[in-house]
């Protein structure tokens, strides 16, 4: 590492991917961290979990006008905007089934224990059924305001989905659904609009507006419930469901309708990116989607995907040919029914993530599979991840590291980190004692936090580094000792 | 190096193989050492170790996994590096060894999976208190069966800790307490004092009293004594000289029996109170931790100045008189015994006791022998040894030949000559019903009569034989009859293996020497028959076995040769195997010796009442009742309405 650090200095290596090296090493080594510890205060299982640490870099020049705007369109006293730069990744979401809402602080321990060897993360404060405007059943889903920590977003399964002045764990608004709310998502790089997507037992989408309390869309389309809804990182105004009739449709809100329709029998191999060089294509391929958010991008995408689809096997079930070229030229509303019937998975869709580069989706199917999607083309990429087995009933959670390198699932019991691009099992997180439902990275510490059935929160860390460690041998002194080979004989 | 390595490998295998494969509720010791020895020679040896424990832990049977985690135990407590192993999967280790996923519940022994629950929660409970805070999986684990799951830990830390918090308390209660009787015997410190003061004073009189009575007489005495005698030896002298003081104690008579019982009185008020109290005082002195030292040193040295006059006063008092030395405890005994001898000795004269002491006496007869009769009564310790050699004697005869009664209340007009009234029961009720004769008696025989006691024959304990015929499965028939048991023939005396003492011809002698010779001849006729018979029926017996062995070996070794050749044809490795069943089916050809294996413990044992379920639970019996029963309601039937068909 020093080395490393000396070929920094020279210049040998450039910054970034000196940050990337240094990163990945990190995640290499997650293990289940004893030196971390959060003290959960749910009674039931934990079933989303969030940190606070959406602002990426182009979210943050945005962001003093948007704070200011926004509060003063909720009736709110403004936050200072250095705040926002304390909080980032620092506050920890969760939603329990317990109808509770907990808020921890990640980087601040609230104690330690056994001579500084544990720290203990107590939560902040909990919002639950004794709360006067708490959720009276199992809370599904708890988002943080992606622009900063002044507010979150609870969905529950008694049909609310509540907006809470974090300051001073406030109801600010509510929208009362149609059914259990599954899901609630709002776009981390919207800057137009500030909707809360909602998926519920109702077969529609609802976007709720917070500035006027109201919804602005019902998206129809879905023949099932709406276990997920997943913003794309690259466009503010495309969103994608999935639901328990298998589907996985894209949305754009500025139009009605939905434009896409994923269909797992439509698969590309020579898309998928080449394992190792694709961190530069990457970089190249999303900067223009990026700029260039505008309509004409997605009619560029039909007339990409004939070219591919023609590469690939021909589905016996779907006659697509004559459909594909005279669907897709109508934009508005956009499909054939039989097109519009396509499944992305055999069952429901549970868990939907789309890559921070906004290019490629990851969903996975109470059929047990992970799929690697292109948003672009709309295929399966047919990277085939290895076997595993998902909970069926309830929508989980998945999360994705920074470089899209690795997917974090959970996977009953365990945690199965996945390369994404490969599809090999890279590591499997053991310590929950039941099914876990949510796990979310933070990229920013490395840390992975797994939330499960068995009423737990777990931290994955990397070991601590070696500095810290010395530091601390002369505090543990004894401790240290007690975990010593003891052979009696 | 490889080669070695690769042994060693397989060593730690084949060990924890060893140790798990057995019966036994422990690991062997010797095991156990050799697995750790072994263990702790190289890392790669440990982590085998974690692995084979681990392939062990998921057999289906309980025992194995109870033994394996005793093993995993040990070395839980003694590696790091094995702990950090073990935890990587510890909610596998846990679901196998606690079965609390219920999916998966633990195998077949019911009552070896219970222990194995058990034992797992309370290993788990240990390692979570000694290495809970560096893995972070066994606090998890642990809080997830204890909160999640509500399992009951065995909570040994906390019982300890209660228990010692107890004991504090119970020592500070103490503590508190002394302080108190401290604080009070600071107050009445000057009282008690005095009142010993007064009783010391008080035997002080009295015995100045006596000793100024005695006075009296002593001179006389003397001179008399000087006057008679001039000259003798020495030992005489000395003779003398102690009776002369044996005459100086004085002697209570008449004149001084007020002074003598104020003496005693104040005797034992001052063994039986004071030098009890102040023994207390004493101890609690000793043991208080008061703030105030000086009064407790002070206090202390007074009570033992106290205690020592006290003494001084208590042998001067047992000097003066022996009658004083009597303490209460004896006295009781004396009592006792005192009326034994009125009993036995008397044997059927009148001695009007009370039941209780019939009682004791009756119970306690056979047990006494030592009897000293002196009596408390007149307190002369004089007339009560003079009979001493004589009665013994006569009474030892007399007991000898004494009946020994039950008790009863006839008891209570034992030896009485007397005859009752019939009709004094003090209430007049009975004149209700007409003229009583008030007057009426029950003559003494009458009353003799009735009383006479029934006795019962007892029959004398005979001791009946165990059998003692060598049984198949090892051991000696300990089923105890009469003359013949069942299984094995007549009981007749056997040797230590169960072998028969060839004692007929002699015994038979014995018991037939009046019979005449030629039943005897009969007998033993009839007898070498039967055991030629049952020769060759064990002869036959055992050909059949051997037969049917010979044919299974030969299936055994047909099949044993068609498997190998498969298994040579296949790989390489499976040549071992096809050994290893080799030795396996080796086993099993003289495994009749039935040592109990783990696979026995997974089967059933058949049990009394299952053969009697199978026996009442059968088709036809269970026709047969059926068919009974309805017989019996027809009969009834019929019974009922007899004019009816």
């Amino acid at each position: 590492m020093w080395k490393k650090v000396g070929e920094r200095e020279v210049g040998k290596i450039s910054p970034y991917s000196f940050a990337n090296r240094i990163r990945s090493n990190r995640i290499s080594s997650l293990d289940l961290s004893n030196y971390k510890e959060i003290v959960s205060v749910h009674r039931g299982a934990i079933n989303s979990l969030q940190v606070g640490d959406w602002a990426g870099p182009p979210v943050e020049v945005q962001m003093g006008g948007r704070e200011g705007l926004e509060m003063s369109c909720m009736g709110e006293g403004c936050l200072v905007a250095g705040q926002v730069d304390l909080t980032e990744g620092r506050y920890l979401l969760s939603a329990a089934s317990d109808g509770s809402a907990a808020v921890y602080d990640v980087q601040c321990a609230a104690k330690y224990e056994g001579g500084g060897l544990v720290a203990k993360h107590e939560c902040l404060f909990v919002v639950d059924k004794q709360h006067e405007h708490g959720h009276k059943y199992s809370v599904s889903s708890a988002i943080w305001y992606p622009i900063d920590t002044g507010l979150f977003i609870t969905g529950s399964y008694d049909h609310y989905v509540n907006v809470w002045d974090t300051n001073t764990t406030q109801v600010v608004v509510n929208f009362k659904m149609p059914g259990k709310v599954y899901q609630t998502a709002m776009s981390p790089i919207a800057k137009s609009h500030m909707l809360i997507a909602a998926g519920t037992e109702d077969v529609q989408v609802r976007l709720c507006d917070i500035a006027s309390g109201a919804f602005t869309h019902t998206l129809s389309g879905h023949r099932d419930g709406v276990m997920t809804v997943e913003w794309s990182t690259s466009s503010e105004w495309v969103l994608a469901t999935g639901g328990c009739d298998g589907a996985i449709r894209f949305w754009d809100i500025r139009r009605a309708g939905c434009f896409l329709v994923l269909d797992q029998s439509r698969s590309q191999l020579g898309k998928r990116p080449p394992f190792l060089e694709r961190s530069s294509s990457k970089g190249s391929a999303s900067k223009p989607f990026q700029a260039g958010q505008s309509s004409n991008v997605k009619v560029k995408i039909p007339l990409k995907k004939t070219t591919n689809g023609n590469s690939t096997k021909q589905t016996p079930n779907i006659s697509r040919v004559p459909r594909q070229t005279k669907g897709w030229h109508r934009p508005h509303p956009g499909m054939m029914s039989s097109h519009d019937r396509a499944t992305a998975h055999y069952g429901a869709v549970i868990g939907l993530k789309v890559t921070a580069d906004g290019m490629y989706l990851l969903s996975a199917g109470s059929d047990s599979r992970l799929k690697l999607w292109d948003i672009e083309s709309g295929c399966n990429t047919l990277v085939n991840y290895e076997a595993t087995r998902l909970q069926t009933s309830k929508p989980i959670q998945l999360a994705i590291t920074q470089d899209s390198s690795l997917v974090f699932l959970p996977c009953m019991t365990a945690i199965k980190a996945f390369n994404v691009w490969s599809g090999k099992t890279f590591r499997t997180f053991r310590g929950h004692y039941e099914s876990v439902n949510c796990c979310w990275f933070s990229s920013q510490d490395q840390e992975l936090y797994t939330g499960s059935n068995d009423r737990q929160i777990l931290v994955w860390s990397p070991p601590k580094s070696v500095h810290r460690e010395v530091d601390e041998k002369f505090g543990e002194g004894q401790m240290s000792t007690s975990d010593q080979d003891n052979w009696s004989d | 190096m490889e080669e070695s390595e690769r042994e060693g490998r397989e060593k730690v295998s084949s060990l924890i193989d060893k140790a798990t494969n057995s019966t036994d509720p422990e690991i062997e010791t010797r095991l156990l050492k050799a697995i750790k020895l072994v263990v702790r020679s190289s890392d790669s040896e440990l982590r085998l170790a974690v692995e084979t424990l681990m392939e062990k832990m998921k057999k289906d049977h309980s025992q194995v996994r109870y033994l394996t985690l005793l093993i995993i135990d040990e070395l839980f407590m003694r590696s790091k590096l094995f702990r950090s192993l073990l935890v990587v999967n510890f909610d596998q280790f846990l679901s196998l060894s606690i079965g609390f996923r219920r999916n998966l519940p633990l195998p077949a022994p019911l009552a070896v999976a219970s222990r194995l629950r058990t034992k797992a929660i309370e290993y788990l409970e240990k390692w979570n208190t000694s290495f809970g805070i560096h893995y972070r999986q066994l606090r998890l684990g642990y809080g997830y069966l204890k909160d999640t799951l509500r399992f009951q830990f065995p909570n040994l830390q906390q019982h300890a800790a209660r228990a010692q918090r107890d004991r504090n308390e119970r020592e500070a209660r103490s503590k508190e307490i002394l302080l108190k009787k401290f604080e009070t015997l600071r107050e009445n410190f000057l009282s008690i004092k005095n009142e010993v003061q007064s009783t010391i004073d008080e035997i002080g009189e009295c015995l100045e009293i006596l000793k100024t009575e005695e006075d009296g007489f002593i001179p006389l005495d003397s001179v008399d004594d000087d006057d008679v005698e001039d000259f003798r030896p020495s030992a005489l002298q000395k003779i003398r000289l102690e009776s002369l003081n044996e005459g100086e104690k004085i002697c209570e008579d008449s004149d001084n029996k007020v002074v003598f019982d104020a003496l005693r009185e104040l005797h034992k008020l001052l063994v039986n109170k004071h030098l009890v109290i102040v023994q207390e005082w004493m101890s609690v002195l000793v043991r208080v931790e008061a703030t105030d030292t000086r009064f407790r040193d002070s206090s202390l040295k007074e009570f033992i100045d106290i205690r020592n006059r006290l003494r001084l006063v208590k042998t001067k008092c047992e000097q003066t008189g022996c009658s004083l030395t009597n303490p209460k405890d004896r006295d009781d005994d004396d009592m006792w015994e005192e009326c034994k001898i009125d009993m036995v000795a008397n044997g059927s004269c009148s001695a009007p006791n009370p039941p209780s002491e019939n009682l004791v006496i009756t119970s306690t007869l056979s047990k006494v022998k030592n009897i000293t009769p002196v009596k408390i009564e007149t307190s002369n310790g004089t007339t009560a040894t003079e009979g001493f050699d004589g009665t013994t004697s006569v009474k030892s005869k007399l007991l000898a030949e004494a009946p020994i009664h039950n008790w009863g209340s006839y008891l209570d007009n034992w030896g009485n000559n007397r005859d009752f009234l019939a009709n004094q029961r003090g209430l007049e009720l009975e004149n209700h019903w007409g003229r009583v004769d008030s007057d009426a008696v029950i003559p003494a025989e009458r009353i003799a009569e009735l009383n006479v006691q029934a006795t019962l024959y007892k029959e004398e304990p005979v001791e009946v034989q165990p059998c003692l015929a060598p049984l198949k499965k090892g051991g000696l028939c300990q089923r105890k009859d009469l003359r013949v048991c069942p299984f094995h023939g007549p009981i007749i005396p056997r040797d230590p293996e169960g072998k028969a003492i060839d004692q007929g011809p002699t015994e038979e002698k014995t018991i037939d020497l009046e019979a005449g010779v030629t039943e005897q001849l009969a007998k033993r006729a009839v007898k070498n028959v039967r055991e030629r018979e049952r020769e060759d029926l064990k002869q036959r017996e055992n050909d059949k076995k051997n037969l049917k062995r010979a044919k299974l070996a030969k299936v055994r070794e047909h099949n044993e040769k068609v498997l190998r050749q498969s298994a040579i044809a296949s790989t390489s490795q499976s040549e071992v195997m096809g050994e290893d069943w080799a030795s396996v089916g080796g086993n099993g050809s003289h495994g009749k010796e039935k040592k109990q294996t783990l696979a026995s413990m997974l089967r059933k044992k058949v049990k009394p009442k299952d053969r009697i379920t199978q026996k009442l639970l059968s088709a036809r019996v269970r026709d047969a009742t059926t068919r009974q029963l309805a017989m019996g309601a027809d009969a009834k039937y019929r019974e009922a309405y007899p004019n009816q068909w």
